[in-house]
């Protein structure tokens, strides 16, 4: 989740600037093909480019798969923030739809409704969380997926399946 | 060291103990499975208990733990534990989904390192100056001692109780029983009150005596009504699989092929229409809007304490248009012509008084009384619940919508039914009560604010939040309980014989003895003298039935915190600790009163009760329970068996679908009984509010907060959702008022003040608001008045008037506050 005037500072361009580079530095060594064989405890996220930030600006909604391909997610541009989340309602799996002009993501099947600005806070509805969120890290115009904070429907653990 | 990884699970391992549990929580009882299976064992993605390749992203609709359906266990001998708690597809009740509350059961059970940490693990006993810790031995005999004080000298009817009534999480036949036997028979006091209400009464005295039992139906029967009316009742947020798995596949049409199946053959069938009764629009109008289409959803937002008059209104369109059952009133009721005479009444004054437009009271009875294409009469499934037990005049408010139900045929046929919706899972299972008749039955809450009875035994409720005029009674017992606890302070020796004697001297000048069971400290227990910890849900056997009277044994899974145990065998040691003291005295006429609770587990108090008793009983699950025992209930699963059992074939029982399918109803003539059910004046407490203050005030329940929000309270998840009550104010209000989405308001009126947080939309009716129920932060009902309906002693907690000013606001309270239209 970077804010927008994080972004336009300086300070703060430089400072995300060079966590995408080590990221992307590091990423080969650290990247978790399934689980149990890099030597690491806690299975790393990969660090996916998902798109630029002028465009999700431009449109208000960006799709993407993270961290695998069954994976459907949205990055969205709500109150000068690029968010993103798991687009698959957590309560009976349905793939929700994303009302731009509300920030909300709404499930068609019982109704459970989520605030994009609010972290995918559950307006209301049956899940047990919000929706789960894409973390986000921002390289120049670039947009990276680089992990994720609540489980995806249907997943044991996020980076199987 | 407490980790926290919301992105993984272990994988249960294929030897997992697997349980069936029911939901702890609403009436609707969806069935769950428990996977529990040793901490530092996982199964294999292949090769797992939940039997599906978990390498795989699982579809829509499949298997799957939540991380709220998780929680890492620790048993009694020390043994560490994975437990998942997750829907079960093979339950007809809700083919594995969930609620939000349901959803979160894994979460909820006891985690020494979460947010059920405070759970109460031992007795404690106020001394000191504060309740620490002491033996159960102790615990129950200084009860004992006060209790048999108070019986010899004072009479049994001054030891008061507030004590649940229900099924679900700490109620259940097991509990219910012991703690009715204990009271009831044992030591024979009738100053008792329910959980949710200050007197021992029924929610629907009317229904029962106009011979209709409130659960008269099955879900699989509204899954196939034609028209489905709910009256003071959201069911979206309050009954949910009852709308998402019955009603909406019945609003889809998805239910048409079972229609035409149990149908009369050539009977037209179409897909279902609803029609919701309630001043507020609901989540559930909204929804069922979404599923169904406007055409096929009439919301009925009418004037609040108005509901009586629209029912009489609807009963007299019906039948002045000649719509009305007529073979099913001359052959199976009675009563009508005194009923019509008094409840008649015109379209055009109904209309005023409710607020309605006539023409959708007219759409209203076309839908569920004008024959349908093929000539039939319509199916009606109707649901009624709060917002009109807790209504104007209880007693008349019911029997209003049972009225419309018979004129229509609503009972006993297929695709219909006259049922409250309910809130929690049922579980009466007593020795028959023995106090005065409910226009005379004792206000108990109200009692005490007066200064009556020497002890107040408080049961698996927190009536500081949740019974009428609730400020006061807080201050009341806040008061006379310190009068026992400074005589207590005053004493520091360790005679169980000079306590027991202080503290009855103490009640004797003011003072009230409190004795508090429950699974978390809450407002009682500050105030309490002695506290007992109860298990709940998963930590005991426990039996309930639904609202449509189905039963199932939901299983231990795990041992209860502490040294907590079933409230059964709390309401034993209690007993069997009279028992000791009246035979200590040499009274064995007495002590003879307190045998039976020789106990040692809660299958011996299923036994004794509803298995034991059969017709000799109060019970709402019927008299065959003689029928049914843990093994059978434990094969019939979480699909269990409708009450009332009819027979066993083998160890399978066999059940009860629908009530009164042969016409023969539960009166003394078999024929079921119209009453006059004239609109009632607003009650002189409430009328003086409404002249003193300026906004209406009705309160209900939200999805995502269970009762006194003692699970959801704690729960990271509905804490930060809902951090205080909400209270929905219109917008043209709140600009009177001057406050926005977000801001604390405060409320208040002659009977109390309390505060919440500000929602503006117009889902409420101007110069209306609406509170949150359940906070212990908030407390709407501080603003209730004392009064009850004189004919059921049943409040009005829906009516009352408060005037609002906005406090101020506070950002990082609500910071994880969503104010989006809910509904």
């Amino acid at each position: 989740m970077v804010e927008e005037r994080q972004k336009n500072s300086r300070r703060g361009f430089l400072k995300l600037s060079a966590l995408g580079i080590g990221a992307v530095a590091v990423a080969p060594s650290l990247m978790a093909s399934g689980h149990g064989k890099s030597g690491s405890v806690f299975s790393e996220y990969p660090n996916t480019k998902i798109g630029s930030l002028s465009a999700l600006k431009k449109s208000g909604e960006l799709d993407f798969s993270y961290p695998s391909a069954s994976s459907l997610c949205k990055a969205v541009f709500v109150d000068g923030e690029a968010k993103a989340f798991s687009t698959i309602c957590t309560h009976k799996g349905c793939p929700t739809a994303y009302n731009k002009s509300a920030g909300v993501f709404e499930c068609p099947c019982h109704f459970t409704k989520y605030d994009a600005k609010k972290d995918g806070q559950m307006i209301i509805g049956h899940a047990t969380g919000g929706l789960p969120k894409v973390l986000l890290e921002i390289k120049g115009d670039d947009i990276y997926a680089v992990g994720m904070d609540g489980l995806i429907f249907g997943r044991i653990n996020n980076n199987i399946g | 060291m407490a980790i926290t990884l919301n992105d993984r699970l272990p994988i249960p391992h294929k030897d997992a103990e697997v349980k069936n549990i029911t939901c702890e929580f609403c009436i609707v009882g969806c069935g769950y499975k428990a996977y529990k299976w040793p901490q530092g064992r996982e199964g294999a993605l292949k090769n797992n208990a939940l039997g599906v390749d978990l390498g795989e992203q699982q579809p829509t609709y499949g298997e799957w733990c939540s991380e709220r359906m998780y929680n890492t266990v620790t048993d009694r001998d020390g043994k560490k534990y994975n437990l998942m708690v997750i829907p079960d597809q093979d339950c007809v009740v809700n083919i594995g989904q969930n609620s939000v509350r349901g959803g979160m059961m894994g979460v909820s059970t006891f985690n020494a390192t979460s947010a059920t940490r405070d759970r109460l693990k031992e007795p404690m006993i106020y001394r000191g100056g504060m309740l620490m810790e002491t033996s159960w031995e102790e615990a129950a005999t200084l009860v004992a001692k006060v209790y048999k004080r108070v019986i010899d000298n004072d009479g049994a009817d001054e030891i008061s109780h507030k004590t649940f009534d229900h099924g679900g999480g700490g109620g259940g036949f097991e509990n219910t029983w012991a703690t009715g036997k204990l009271f009831h028979t044992a030591i024979g006091t009738n100053s008792a009150s329910i959980h949710n209400r200050p007197a021992y009464n029924s929610e629907v005295h009317s229904s029962r005596e106009m011979g209709i039992g409130e659960l008269n139906s099955s879900y699989y029967d509204t899954s196939i009504s034609d028209v489905m009316m709910v009256v003071g009742c959201n069911p979206y947020e309050c009954q949910t699989n009852l709308f998402n798995i019955h009603m909406q596949p019945n609003l889809e049409g998805a239910t048409i092929e079972n229609k035409k199946k149990e149908y009369e053959s050539g009977e037209s069938a179409q897909k279902g229409k609803i029609i919701f009764v309630d001043p507020r629009r609901t989540a559930s109008v909204v929804i069922a809007e979404k599923i169904a289409g406007k055409d096929n959803v009439l919301h009925l937002k009418l004037k609040p304490g108005t509901d009586i008059t629209l029912m009489n209104a609807l009963v007299t369109y019906i039948f002045e248009k000649g719509w009305e059952a007529k073979d099913f009133i001359k052959n199976h009721t009675e009563n009508f012509a005194e009923m019509y005479k008094v409840n008649k009444i015109s379209l055009k004054d109904a209309a005023k008084i409710t607020d309605l437009k006539e023409s959708d009271i007219v759409k209203a009875a076309e839908w569920i009384a004008k024959p349908k294409k093929s000539g039939h009469r319509p199916r009606n499934a109707i649901y009624y619940e709060k917002g009109i037990i807790w209504g104007i005049k209880n007693y008349e408010c019911v029997a209003s919508v049972v009225n419309l139900g018979m004129l229509t045929h609503s009972v006993g046929r297929v695709g219909t039914g006259i049922c409250r919706a309910g809130g929690h899972q049922e579980g009466y299972t007593r020795p028959h009560y023995n106090g005065p008749s409910r226009q005379n039955l004792a206000v108990i809450d109200t009692d005490i604010i007066e200064g009556k009875y020497l002890v107040y035994s408080i049961w698996a409720t927190n009536p500081f939040g949740q019974s009428i005029a609730t400020e006061r009674l807080r201050n009341a017992v806040t008061k006379r309980s310190q009068i026992v606890k400074d005589a207590i302070n005053g004493y520091h020796g360790n005679d169980l014989d000079e306590l027991a004697e202080i503290i009855y001297r103490a009640t004797k000048i003011g003072g009230l003895f409190v004795v508090d069971a429950d699974i978390y400290p809450n407002q009682a227990t500050q105030r309490s003298h002695i506290v007992f910890p109860a298990a709940t849900t998963m930590e005991m056997n426990l039996t309930s039935m639904s609202g449509e009277r189905r039963l199932r044994l939901s299983e231990k899974v795990m041992d209860a915190p502490g040294s907590s145990k079933p409230d059964c065998l709390i309401a034993a040691d209690i007993a069997n600790a009279l028992k000791a003291e009246y035979l200590k005295a040499g009274n064995k006429e007495m002590a003879k009163r307190f045998e039976g609770f020789e106990w040692k587990s809660e299958e011996d108090a299923f036994n004794d009760g509803f298995a034991g008793q059969g017709a000799s009983m109060a019970s709402q699950g019927g008299g065959t329970g003689k029928l049914a025992n843990y093994s059978n209930l434990r094969k019939a699963g979480n699909n269990g068996v409708q009450l009332p059992i009819i027979k066993r074939d083998g160890d399978k029982l066999i059940g009860t679908r629908l009530h009164y399918s042969d016409g023969k109803f539960g009166t003394k003539s078999g024929r079921a009984t119209f009453l006059p059910t004239p609109q009632p004046a607003m009650p002189a407490q409430v009328a003086k509010q409404q002249k003193r203050f300026k906004y209406w005030v009705n309160t209900g329940r939200i999805n995502e907060v269970w009762q006194s929000n003692y699970h959801t309270g704690r729960l990271e998840f509905t804490a930060k959702r809902w951090p205080m009550a909400p209270l929905e104010i219109h917008p043209k209000d709140a600009k009177d008022i001057g406050v926005i989405s977000g801001d604390i308001v405060q409320l208040s009126n002659d009977y109390g003040s309390t505060r919440a947080i500000a929602v503006v939309t117009d889902c409420v009716r101007e110069g209306e608001v609406f509170g949150g129920f359940g906070f212990q932060n908030s407390i709407i009902n501080d603003l209730c008045t004392d009064y009850v309906d004189p004919d059921t002693k049943i409040p009005f907690y829906k009516g009352t008037v408060a005037d609002i000013v906005r406090v101020g606001r506070s950002e990082p309270l609500i910071k994880d506050m969503t104010f989006v239209e809910r509904a």
